[in-house]
């Protein structure tokens, strides 16, 4: 393993920890020592074999959402649109899968899955190809376009989707044949789960063994050298915004057809905090991994935390946001950095 | 309702939704003319509302809008460290702050939920002036002729706009490039967490997570299809100011006949995306945005 | 007048300056001279307040005296003009002043700054609009004002850091006009330069600067030429030999009636014909800014351009797309155009061959292959590194350029285009460049080179065409003098010949 790849790891554990250390230093003024929340997070997090099913399983969605940003980041192309992406392929799972009633799962699921990938790309696509021939910055696009897809996705609901039973804003709920198998019984952790932990290893390869995840790379690294060199600059960014909406759909998809199984006004999207996952795991899909292990622990965790101790779990995403900054600021002394590229 | 009723109506909270946006987007059209992007600002004004609304609940509404400058700064100064001297991205930083914000702003609510802190006190609430207007929105008018004034005629104002064209030239004249950098992103802090109070106890007087919807990063648009210039700013605040106003006045004005609320929920955002489709073409900014000083390299 | 002893600087590991002592006469012209890194702009850094010595003392008529600011240099009467002028484009020459000088835009010192700079402006000859937008004004002029700048503190003390570098002959001789007027009224002017035919042309005084230490500060009376290059360079370096003219071969590079705009819309090249054969080197000598940068981008492909460029035959159409990405390109920018400065060496060498057997088949690539390719041309052409995964961004800049040209050169393309390829580089490093270039004229390939720096130009070109506001002429090179083609760069001659096919010398 190269230097460069021991210092990124060192960055990543580093800003785990110096994120852990700060939050139980700020939960020891409130009152709460570190004697107490540690034991009680742990047990909470990896305790018995339901609670580490519990946070493998919450890790799986912030793996899909953090893979989604990483891939798109990599090429300088700032997806954070991952959020609507992700609730697009979600309503897009259950909109059709509640209409097809109880066809064979074995060709339904796929089907679905394939569909919900397609609107997340499609989604990322219209980023791009503003960007393309409207110059519009992707920053602003993807986020604009989140908060429409919220919208939209929140119509749908209480519109012609909802479930006529009840009174509620929700959907249908999705037929047994459309739900994937769980795992371990009495657990939520799903096949899917597997699938996108199968997907960080495809990327993996994908970024290190392809000529594509090299144009990536270089892309990312500099524009200008890419295109004189005749890496077809374009093709490989709206590629990689393509990948990255079919990732955050097929995150979404996933996530109900193991998890939920119907949309409700109250559906979370784990857009906003696959940017911090895939920031704290240096975009590496391997990292992410990692990463997103760690928020998930985080969240099963804090989940624990507000149980028996009454902290609220907001503390998880302060320990977020705080791990995210630090690990930017890490990346600065590592000489890792994007390079500028001005509007 | 009458026309003239209606049109009244509309206006009056057309300026109250541009208030906030116009406040927040002085302080950030000033950071970026001199070369910093803060996509944190969401983050900020979220902060401030929540100061704003904390501090609120001493009954002091003065003292509350005082907080909350102090919040958006405190951001501010974390955000300008990392990039102005650490040379971090701005804008990935900028994400992050966001996201700290949320979690400090979630844990904060949460913590007033459970000592039952959850209605602004009438005390700490303002009250509509003249033309049903809030007395910060006739101050902000006024800084907006202020702020003008003194980017094209006042020295600072000539320094911050060459500060985002060509850093190296300020240098090579003796200024200190990252301390002016980290002054304006603190002021930018300032401006969005005034305009956060301004929704927690002025406008909507009362706080909810996430209450900024958005209306941080629509000031980001606005700055750029407002060509980076006061004018532009305010024409647009009012622009967004009025479909917002729409919304509100959603039931009120019969729409609901017609269109689902989320039509009206969506319209600022599609309107503008479609803004920057259209203008973002020509509009190239200042040279030196987003570019860390010194160059990395 | 002012005197520097023992003047003292490290940045980091590296000693900048080490016991540098020389003294500044009242209305002396002091050329410092030194290569690349000799560390002349530092110690003009810190006689300008920009920087602090580590250890050492200036004095000023006897008395020492600490600079910690640009400003205090200011008010002692030292003003300096950099290389790369510290003007903002797009303010008015005002604004610029507003913001060098700090003062208030109140009425009474705003009169009292115009009225100062107008008349020194008038007094050499030099007028000076307040309300122009610095970004217009021609390169000549922005230079000016910022001398105006600089001699506003009184003048006593004039650093002009390699101030011709954007000059044409004819700006680069008022400029000289200027410096004796000044140095006559008592100003001490130090003319920072690595070309030595300018040094003897104004100075009367030298100091001669060699890895931070003074070799050499005196009258420059006596001193020859050879003398003096031998104290700034040391070890004698080989000159490139360009070795005998080769009958020419056929056309690889082929410009017939090319314009180009730039992306304002104006046009920056007008109706250029051009022609480079095989095993010649074809030099396109002018001050930076008459087109060059916009010609290059046409030839490969960045900028959109009228009339018909043809490279190795082809003109237009898919193949012809394909046939430019096999020229070998060194951009002028190496860092912005040249490297991905955060991916490793082996990542930046293979990156025009990463789709080639046998680096990788569909897509997939062969990793080992790719480090030993990388090894086997960091040993090639002497890249010192630690290592092929190594990141470009800490290399030095004459290795980076090592690796641009190891990329570029190495799949011994037809065609290369070159610009300003030894820029920021030091003799060692220029000398293998030019070395490299002429090993790729030696088997046969076509090289254009556009560059700044008429002496190396002139080392190694077959022949010399000048740009000049947009229109490109033969210089009859080598059949004329190097004042023929500086009055070529100004535009003063009209074109001859008119073509750059370079059959048939014709006598001016």
């Amino acid at each position: 393993m190269s230097a460069r790849a021991l210092r990124s790891i060192a960055v990543t554990l580093g800003a785990a920890l110096l994120g852990i250390i700060g939050v139980l230093a700020g939960l020891w003024c409130a009152g709460y020592p570190p004697a107490t929340v540690v034991p009680t997070w742990l047990a909470a997090a990896a305790g018995n074999e339901l609670h580490l099913a519990g946070s493998l399983q919450q890790a799986g969605p912030l793996l899909c959402a953090g893979l989604a940003t990483a891939v798109a980041f990599r090429a300088n192309a700032l997806n954070i649109g991952v959020e609507g992406q992700y609730l697009l392929g979600a309503i897009t799972y259950v909109g059709i899968g509640v209409h097809v009633g109880h066809a064979p799962g074995v060709v339904m699921i796929p089907l679905l899955l394939l569909l919900a990938m397609a609107s997340g790309a499609g989604w990322a696509l219209i980023a791009f190809v503003l960007e393309r021939t409207r110059s519009v910055p992707i920053v602003l696009s993807t986020i604009l376009l989140n908060f429409i897809a919220v919208a939209l996705v929140s119509y749908l609901i209480e519109g012609p989707l909802h479930d006529p039973v009840t009174s509620a804003p929700q959907t249908e709920q999705l037929a047994p044949g459309l739900r994937l198998p769980v795992l371990i019984a009495g657990t939520t952790l799903h096949v899917g789960v597997l699938v996108i932990a199968a997907l960080a290893v495809v990327l993996w390869v994908a970024q290190s063994r392809t000529v594509f995840g090299y144009e990536l790379a270089v892309v990312g690294a500099n524009e200008r050298v890419a295109r004189l060199t005749g890496i077809r600059v374009e093709r490989v960014r709206g590629l990689a915004m393509a990948i990255s909406g079919a990732l955050a759909g097929l995150g979404g998809a996933l996530q109900q057809a193991g998890v939920t199984h119907y949309m409700s006004d109250g559906s979370v999207s784990y857009g906003y905090a696959g940017i911090a996952v895939a920031l704290l795991g240096q975009l590496h899909p391997l990292g992410v991994a990692a990463a997103a292990l760690y928020f998930g622990m985080l969240d099963s965790g804090s989940a624990g935390l507000e149980r028996h101790l009454d902290i609220p779990h907001d503390v998880g995403d302060i320990l977020k946001g705080v791990v995210t900054l630090v690990v930017l600021i890490a990346a600065v002394v590592q000489w890792r950095r994007r390079p500028w590229s001005g509007p | 309702m009458t026309l003239h009723a209606w049109l009244s109506a509309i206006l009056v909270q057309a300026l109250v939704s541009a208030t906030p946006l116009t406040l927040a987007g002085l302080g950030e059209l000033t950071a970026e003319r001199g070369g910093v992007i803060n996509v944190g600002i969401e983050g900020m004004m979220l902060l401030g509302a929540i100061t704003a609304f904390a501090v609120g609940m001493t009954g002091n509404p003065y003292l509350a809008l005082a907080a909350a400058p102090l919040a958006g700064m405190a951001l501010g100064l974390v955000f300008a460290l990392a990039t102005v001297v650490g040379r971090v991205d701005q804008i990935v930083c900028g994400m992050a702050i966001n996201l700290l914000a949320v979690g400090i702003s979630g844990t904060a609510w949460v913590a007033l939920q459970n000592h039952d802190l959850t209605a602004l006190p009438d005390a700490a609430a303002f009250h509509r002036l003249w033309g049903q207007q809030y007395g910060l929105t006739y101050v902000v008018a006024g800084l907006c002729v202020a702020w003008w004034w003194a980017l094209h005629r006042s020295r600072a104002g000539i320094i911050v706009r060459a500060l985002g064209e060509s850093a190296e030239a300020c240098a090579a004249n003796g200024i200190a490039v990252r301390r002016w950098r980290v002054s304006l992103v603190l002021l930018g802090g300032a401006c969005a967490g005034t305009a956060g109070a301004f929704l927690s106890i002025m406008d909507i007087q009362g706080f909810e997570p996430g209450m900024t919807g958005g209306r941080g990063f629509l000031v980001l648009a606005l700055v750029i299809f407002g060509r980076w210039r006061v004018e532009g700013l305010v024409a647009g605040s009012l622009f967004f100011g009025a479909l917002d106003s729409l919304q509100v006045h959603f039931q009120g004005l019969g729409f609901d006949r017609y269109l689902p609320y989320q039509a009206f929920q969506m319209l600022p955002y599609v309107a503008a995306l479609c803004a920057l489709a259209v203008l973002s073409r020509s509009a190239p900014g200042p040279g030196q945005l987003g570019r860390p000083y010194p160059a990395r390299h | 007048m002012l005197s520097l002893e023992g003047i003292a600087k490290a940045f980091g590991a590296t000693q900048a300056l080490d016991d540098v002592s020389f003294t500044l006469e009242r209305g002396s012209i002091h050329g410092l001279l030194g290569e690349n890194g000799a560390g002349k702009t530092t110690v003009m850094r810190i006689l300008f307040g920009l920087e602090r010595p580590d250890r050492g003392v200036i004095r000023i008529a006897g008395t020492a005296v600490r600079i910690t600011s640009a400003r205090q240099a200011r008010a002692l009467g030292i003003g300096m003009v950099h290389q790369h002028f510290a003007l903002v484009p797009s303010l008015s020459v005002a604004e610029n002043l507003v913001l060098a000088l700090g003062a208030g835009l109140a009425g009474g010192r705003q009169a009292a700054l115009q009225a100062r700079i107008a008349n020194l402006g008038a007094e050499l000859g030099w007028p000076i609009d307040l309300r122009a937008r610095v970004g217009d004004l021609a390169v000549g002029q922005q230079q000016r004002l910022e001398i105006l700048k600089a001699l506003l503190g009184g003048g006593q003390v004039l650093i002009l850091d390699e101030p011709t570098a954007p000059l044409t002959p004819l700006e680069a001789a008022d400029l000289f006009r200027v410096v004796k007027v000044l140095a006559s009224r008592g100003t001490a002017v130090v003319f920072i330069s690595h070309k030595l035919a300018e040094v003897e042309a104004v100075c009367d005084r030298l100091t001669i600067l060699r890895r931070g230490r003074v070799v050499m500060s005196g009258p420059l009376a006596g001193m020859t030429r050879g003398r003096i290059t031998e104290l700034m360079i040391g070890a004698a370096v080989v000159a490139p030999v360009r070795g005998a003219a080769r009958p020419p071969g056929a056309v690889l590079l082929d410009l017939e009636q090319v314009s180009v705009a730039d992306r304002q819309r104006r046009e920056r090249v007008h109706r250029v014909a051009l022609q480079v054969r095989a095993g010649e080197i074809v030099g396109i000598a002018g001050v930076d800014g008459n087109g060059q940068t916009e010609l290059v981008r046409a030839i490969l492909g960045q900028a959109p351009a009228s009339g018909t460029i043809a490279i190795e035959g082809v003109a237009s159409g898919a193949a012809h797309g394909a046939t430019r990405e096999r020229l070998g390109v060194i951009p002028e920018d190496r860092q912005q155009d040249g490297l991905a400065l955060a991916l490793s060496l082996t990542e930046n060498l293979l990156m025009k061959a990463r789709n080639q057997a046998p680096f990788s088949s569909c897509g997939w690539r062969h990793r080992a292959r790719w480090q030993a390719q990388a090894q086997a041309l960091i040993a090639d052409y002497d890249i010192r590194a630690s290592g092929p995964e190594q990141p470009a961004v800490s290399l030095s800049g004459g290795n980076q350029q090592k690796v641009v040209i190891a990329r570029e050169l190495s799949p011994q393309p037809l065609v290369v285009v070159a610009v300003n390829p030894t820029r920021g580089l030091d003799l060692g490093a220029t000398a293998s460049v030019m070395h490299r270039l002429l090993a790729a004229r030696a088997r046969g390939a076509a090289v254009l080179l556009v560059h700044s720096d008429l002496d190396e130009l002139m080392q190694v070109a077959d022949r010399i065409l000048v740009m000049s506001s947009g229109h490109l002429s033969d210089s009859t090179w080598p059949a004329c003098t190097r004042e023929h083609i500086g009055a070529l760069m100004l535009g003063e001659q009209p074109a001859v010949a008119g073509t750059g096919t370079g059959v048939g010398a014709q006598r001016p």
